[in-house]
């Protein structure tokens, strides 16, 4: 099977290879062309300024969003009261995009990072509630009752049953939020920023630098797939009593 | 029923907005009163032209959406029920899910032109992801029980696949569709804000850009209408269609 599936990309980029030769357009570079790019780029050091200043955008948005929304959506999930409060204001504002308040976060916290980071913690906020509550709300009653009959506190049945039982869809909301917490970076600043790596692309587009365009989107590519590994090695670590599933 | 409590939430931000706007400390341009953002919504939605943005935005998202529903499920389906297409197609799904589809977004202008078109196919490859990827999840997971028990009675390829395997599937296809949706929306404002002369997601920008932040906060409001209308219109949908399945299992 990882014969097939590396064959697979292999035929892929041949193929495009080839077309890329025989002449395509412009703005259609072959893959050979862009892996000499993109390794000319990191060589350099803007690329990794550019990097940087996404990073710090993205990842403390995605820190400060999760952990809100992990933290409300469980108390949520286990105390009727909080879930009657906070939920029905939760789920109706779900569907919608939230990168809409950009323009007025950018009113309220002027043009620079913050606007952004606080921006992307509330888009990173809604998946890590929505997964945190559910989880929360799943807890096995058995497994409560037994607590309960076997005299633990409120405190460490949350600590001990709630929170073990609701982790895997945790990691899931995790998942989804990382991957937005790089889409909302990217749109962000692509409307408006002086550096990271939406603005080159858009800086690349307007300049029709083609060869910028795909190494900026090169790195976004890794920097996510990056990400998601990551997350995926502490969900094992964390989750390693948990068979692995999805 | 809803109890009272869930009001206090919404109501206490409404109040603290309003007393904001009231209270002189800032600019009116920060906080503008929610008696002038509800004159600018009326005025949005009796208009002729707030209609018509608003209905290139929907056009736009809705027609990424159908396109990716249509190839999504059949690509899921085909994933879930022959073990070569997904050990091709999964490394290939799973592999570029965590990265954000909106960077091709330059290219697809170059290659679309700035039109609708660039902005459908972007709508069209975020949204595929969920729905091919929660697809999938449903078409294998059918109970083999029931396709062998079937088989036993005799029934054809076709009919189990008719009859087992897409009504097995359905409720994860909606699934699919109900993470899919809202993202269909994000990608249309996202890319309207970023490069259009159109649509919503152009008015937003074109408000601020004008600072009248009363009517930019009117067309955020019509595009949180917008977004919560769809996800309903949804929920009804598959009441009807999944009637044999409680909600509980709509978010996977």
């Amino acid at each position: 099977m990882p014969i097939a599936r590396v064959g697979l990309l292999l035929v892929v980029l041949a193929i495009w290879q080839v077309f890329w030769m025989r002449g395509l357009p412009d703005y259609a570079l072959g893959p050979v062309e862009i892996l000499k790019h993109f390794v000319a780029a990191l060589a350099t050091r803007e690329l990794y300024e550019h990097i940087g200043a996404s990073l710090m955008r993205a990842l403390p948005g995605f820190v400060i969003g999760s952990a809100f929304g992990i933290a409300l959506g469980l108390v949520a999930g286990t105390a009727r009261w909080f879930d009657d409060m906070l939920s029905p204001a939760v789920f109706m504002t779900y569907p919608v995009p939230k990168i809409v308040m950009l323009p007025l976060f950018m009113l309220w916290f002027g043009i620079g990072d913050l606007s952004k980071i606080l921006i992307i913690a509330l888009a990173c906020f809604y998946p890590t509630f929505i997964n945190a509550y559910y989880g929360a709300k799943a807890t096995p009653r058995i497994l409560v009752w037994s607590g309960l009959n076997m005299g633990a506190g409120k405190w460490r049945i949350f600590s001990r049953v709630v929170v073990p039982s609701a982790l895997p869809l945790v990691f899931a909301g995790l998942r989804v939020s990382l991957a937005l917490s790089f889409i909302v970076m990217f749109a962000t600043e692509m409307i408006n920023a002086r550096s990271g790596l939406g603005f080159l692309i858009q800086e690349a587009e307007n300049s029709m630098r083609f060869d910028l365009m795909y190494t900026s989107l090169l790195s976004i590519a890794i920097l996510g797939y990056a990400g998601d590994q990551l997350l995926r090695l502490g969900r094992r670590r964390v989750l390693a009593w948990q068979e692995p599933s999805a | 029923m809803i109890p009272l409590r869930s009001f206090i939430l919404l109501g206490a931000m409404l109040l603290a907005w309003e007393f904001a706007a009231r209270s002189g400390l800032w600019n009116p341009l920060l906080f503008p009163s929610l008696v002038n953002i509800g004159d600018e919504f009326i005025r949005f939605v009796g208009g002729t032209s707030g209609l018509h943005e608003a209905w290139v935005s929907l056009y736009r998202a809705l027609g990424g959406f159908a396109l990716a529903a249509v190839v999504g499920v059949s690509i899921g389906i085909l994933m879930g029920r022959s073990a070569l297409a997904a050990a091709l197609l999964d490394p290939l799904f799973s592999g570029t899910y965590a990265v954000p589809k909106l960077a091709l977004f330059p290219i697809f202008i170059f290659v679309f032109g700035i039109g609708s078109l660039s902005k459908v196919a972007l709508v069209f490859l975020e949204c595929l992801y969920p729905i091919v990827i929660i697809t999938y999840q449903g078409a294998r997971n059918v109970s083999p029980i029931l396709i062998w028990s079937a088989e036993n009675m005799g029934a054809s390829r076709a009919r189990i696949f008719g009859r087992i395997v897409i009504p097995a599937t359905v409720p994860f296809i909606f699934a699919g569709f109900r993470v899919a949706l809202p993202v269909a929306m994000i990608v249309v404002i996202i890319t309207e804000m970023i490069s259009s002369a159109d649509g919503l997601g152009y008015l937003v920008i074109y408000s601020l850009s004008s600072l009248q932040t009363d009517r930019m906060l009117a067309v955020v409001l019509a595009i949180a209408i917008l977004g919560y209308a769809l996800d309903r219109l949804l929920i009804v949908l598959r009441s009807r269609l999944v009637y044999w399945e409680k909600l509980e299992t709509f978010y996977v």
